[in-house]
């Protein structure tokens, strides 16, 4: 019919209209560029002299240039490390989120504050925090100091917590191990008799602690200290915790949404059949969510990559072979301090960079699909 | 106080059942847990921003042990610096050291038995404020015109083990010079004879207790309590320009946030649109190329674009007489004009439309810009929304792209290059977190402002994107 026909082609007339500035700005600034990226990685292009072929020998250079190496170990290191505990702490913290209690927004526009701020911004505190001088530091110092009462405050919320439990069970009430009224009263209790035992000079704060002055970042210490190729340095190691604590908001709010799926009726069926919180968490929450867990990991592998803020703000407060990321590490080439750029190496390293998370994805996808 | 549907008894329960009073009693204890376990978490996320904050106030926030409560704090404080602004010459708020100024300072010293208490030697120190980018020196000095009298023995009172000893002075200005921001003081005390306290809280005491030395005895409310944030806007001057920087960096990040918010919303939705209801050969592939290219890293594909920009987008910036787009806004802007997770939001979001409304406007003869225009793209305010708010947040944060595509001159970076460059000149020796931590809360200021009054978006935002991808 050729009314039909026209009223096809005129919709994919419009469509094109509709994606011309969005697919021309893709295809210079992506498609192309990717193109290029590739092609000057055979290349010994240096961004003035017109670029001529050399092959393979830009990737031969970069296997055998430390800096690369350890740059590949750190990005890999860097991305499942963080990619795991930032999912981990994404689920507990939306599992926490998830309770229908007066006054739940605000605490996830607390949440998710180091989210929206920039990484810059948060670079800047976190040196700040973890200098010699800083607040971590003195919050080792300070737990250090006050060992003795934070272990008799644990000690005693445990004691506290066993016989309210045994009792509640003696006299014929349902009670788990981590009943959360029997435990309100063990803390109670326990914050009491650690301030009695404090006053009574039974357990005091360590007199005289040397103040903790750890180095974080300015360091070449690792951990495990001198575990060689397969030790992950301090300083990207703390830049891991930054990482984890800024992005783990964000992936919250993704699993909430996942955890507002899951019908209640599950739950219900399952206390029916007498499964306790945790099995429910394992069985039916954990589950449930894999769909979800797949999108936080794949997007966390993929935000994890691109680390480059954090390295180029911490500068010289670091070596830079201990926090040197793929990323930067193809930066550097292109843009080197006093130097010719490498813009061949540089595009060989990115092309590696590239290839990283559609590698992750894929044995991701494997992973996932076995199960 | 609604609790959780999960620990509603369920009926037909094996297990011995409560008594309703027990089971309410738990389900209140569970409550109550559940808020202590958000308030610690809440701790660990806003706590390092709050102390920030505070520390961005003291004159070391570097030091140990950090404290609670700076003196910039105190409104025993607060009370001084507005009195001390207006003896200067100023006013409470904004306070300097005018002709016709007349300071008086009182200072106590300890001073223990057996030693002669002795009067402070007073200094008014040519103090350059500190080391930003192109410090400009100050044109006047208060050392210039201050006058000091002679320094008098007020009062002394016993205490344990010595006397307190209090001095008094007055600092006038002769009349002749001009008014000066900052009146800068140092006294010098014999080893022995410890500070206890003066009109105004010292900003730094030295050598082991002999000198006290305040950056400003006549500051004002504002300058005393914001002193870093001063320091910040005062001491960051363009070379070539003489622009405040930080001024500028502000401006120009929300200038290249605005612009992409309104091409992003513009293309995004379009495209979105299509994506999403029209049928085109190669949807399929060019959805995929999409996804694709929000995989890979900025990292892999900027010397290109970088080169892009250099030779003005294929020679096409020549036409309208400009060689290069580099260190340029439109370079900026057009290389970033819309990003693939906004288009995925809006197609994500067109897809939860019922079709009918569509449908019966293409049945009233309507064309496919009709329909986008009149029909969809009211229903898609909310998305909308979304994406403006994330790409404002993106651009605003944005680091890697404007570190390569600008970068000279100073005055036309945007404020997360710039705060790069603030860290270099003031860590080049040590670092001075006075100035930096204060940058970089007025840096984060904005988009928290933002994120607090349209959180909503950046909630539905964030799902849009994620739940049915």
């Amino acid at each position: 019919m050729p009314w039909r026909w026209n009223r096809h082609v005129q919709e994919a007339v419009a469509a094109y209209l509709f994606l011309l500035p969005f697919a021309l700005s893709l295809l210079i600034f992506f498609g192309y560029a990717f193109v290029r990226t590739v092609y000057f990685s055979f290349t010994d292009y240096n961004l003035f002299e017109s670029p001529s072929w050399v092959g393979l020998q830009n990737y031969l250079a970069i296997i055998q240039d430390n800096r690369f190496l350890l740059a590949l170990r750190n990005s890999i290191a860097f991305s499942v490390i963080v990619t795991l505990a930032q999912t981990a702490l994404a689920l507990v913290l939306a599992v926490v989120m998830n309770n229908r209690l007066r006054g739940i927004t605000v605490f996830r526009t607390a949440y998710y504050l180091p989210s929206v701020t920039s990484s810059v911004v948060i670079t800047l505190m976190f040196i700040w925090m973890f200098q010699r001088t800083g607040v971590m530091n003195y919050l080792i110092t300070a737990a250090i100091v006050y060992r003795p009462v934070i272990l008799t405050f644990l000690g005693l919320t445990l004691a506290a917590q066993v016989l309210q439990v045994l009792w509640e069970r003696w006299r014929g009430r349902p009670a788990g191990w981590f009943e959360a009224s029997l435990l309100f009263v063990s803390l109670v209790l326990a914050a009491a008799g650690t301030g009695a035992l404090w006053v009574a000079g039974v357990t005091e704060p360590v007199a005289g602690v040397e103040p903790v002055r750890i180095v974080w970042l300015n360091t070449r210490r690792t951990i495990p200290e001198g575990g060689g190729w397969w030790s992950i340095p301090l300083p990207l190691a703390a830049i891991m915790m930054l990482n984890t604590w800024t992005t783990a908001p964000t992936f919250m709010l993704l699993y909430l949404a996942g955890l507002q799926d899951i019908p209640k009726e599950l739950y219900e069926a399952a206390e029916v059949d007498g499964a306790n919180r945790w099995q429910r968490f394992r069985y039916i929450t954990v589950p449930m969510l894999r769909p979800v867990t797949f999108l936080v990991m794949t997007l966390g592998l993929i935000g994890t990559l691109q680390m480059f803020d954090q390295v180029a703000v911490i500068g010289s407060a670091a070596p830079l072979e201990s926090v040197i990321t793929l990323a930067y590490y193809i930066y550097h080439n292109a843009f080197p301090a006093g130097a010719m750029p490498r813009i061949g190496m540089a595009s060989a390293a990115a092309v590696v960079l590239g290839l990283l998370p559609l590698i992750a994805v894929l044995i991701q996808r494997r992973v996932v699909e076995r199960k | 106080m609604e609790t959780v549907a999960q620990t509603a008894p369920a009926a037909g329960r094996p297990r011995p059942v409560l008594d309703p009073a027990a089971a309410a009693r738990r389900r209140w204890a569970r409550a109550a847990l559940i808020y202590v376990l958000l308030l610690a978490f809440s701790l660990l996320f806003v706590g390092p921003f709050l102390f920030a904050i505070l520390s961005s106030l003291k004159d070391n926030p570097a030091e140990w042990p950090p404290r609670l409560d700076p003196p910039q704090l105190n409104p025993a404080n607060w009370r001084a610096a507005w009195r001390l602004g207006k003896a200067g010459g100023g006013s409470g708020l904004f306070g300097q050291f005018a002709p016709g100024a007349v300071v008086n300072f009182d200072v106590t010293y300890f001073v223990p038995e057996g030693r002669t208490p002795h009067p402070p030697e007073v200094t008014i120190s040519r103090r350059v404020p500190g080391a930003g980018i192109g410090a400009v020196v100050p044109d006047a000095f208060a050392a210039d015109y201050a006058i000091v009298s002679e320094v008098v023995e007020t009062a002394r009172k016993p205490a344990e083990g010595g006397v307190l000893v209090t001095y008094s002075f007055t600092i006038r200005h002769d009349g002749q010079g001009p008014a000066v921001d900052r009146l800068p003081l140092d006294l010098l005390v014999p080893i022995g004879q410890t500070f206890h306290s003066a009109t105004l809280a010292p900003n730094r005491i030295e050598r082991l207790g002999r000198v006290q030395s305040w950056n400003n005895i006549t500051p004002g409310l504002v300058p005393y309590v914001f002193h870093n944030y001063n320091r910040v806007f005062n001491e960051n001057y363009s070379r070539t320009t003489g622009k405040n920087l930080f001024l500028a960096w502000i401006r120009n990040s929300l200038f290249i946030a605005g612009v992409k918010v309104l091409t992003t919303v513009i293309i995004a939705s379009m495209s979105g649109y299509a994506l999403a209801r029209l049928r085109f050969p190669g949807r399929n592939a060019l959805f995929i190329f999409i996804l694709f290219s929000m995989m890979i890293p900025g990292q892999v594909t900027f010397i290109s674009n970088y080169l892009v920009l250099r030779d003005g987008v294929f020679g096409i910036s020549r036409l309208f007489g400009v060689d290069t787009l580099l260190n340029t806004f439109t370079g900026l802007i057009v290389s970033g004009l819309c990003g693939g997770s906004a288009v995925f939001i809006m197609k994500q979001f067109f897809e939860t439309l019922p079709r009918e409304l569509e449908e019966s406007a293409r049945i009233d003869g309507a064309g496919p810009l009709m329909t986008y225009s009149r029909i969809v793209l009211p229903l898609a305010r909310p998305a909308l929304g979304a994406v403006a708010i994330l790409t404002f947040q993106g651009a605003w944060n944005e680091f890697f792209w404007p570190l390569v595509a600008l970068t000279a001159p100073q005055d036309k970076l945007l404020l997360t290059v710039g705060l790069l460059n603030l860290r270099r000149a003031y860590g080049a020796v040590a670092l001075d977190w006075g100035p930096l931590l204060a940058a970089a809360i007025i840096s984060a200021l904005p988009i928290i402002i933002i994120f607090l009054i349209f959180q909503r978006y950046f909630v539905e935002g964030i799902s849009f994107s994620g739940i049915k991808g």
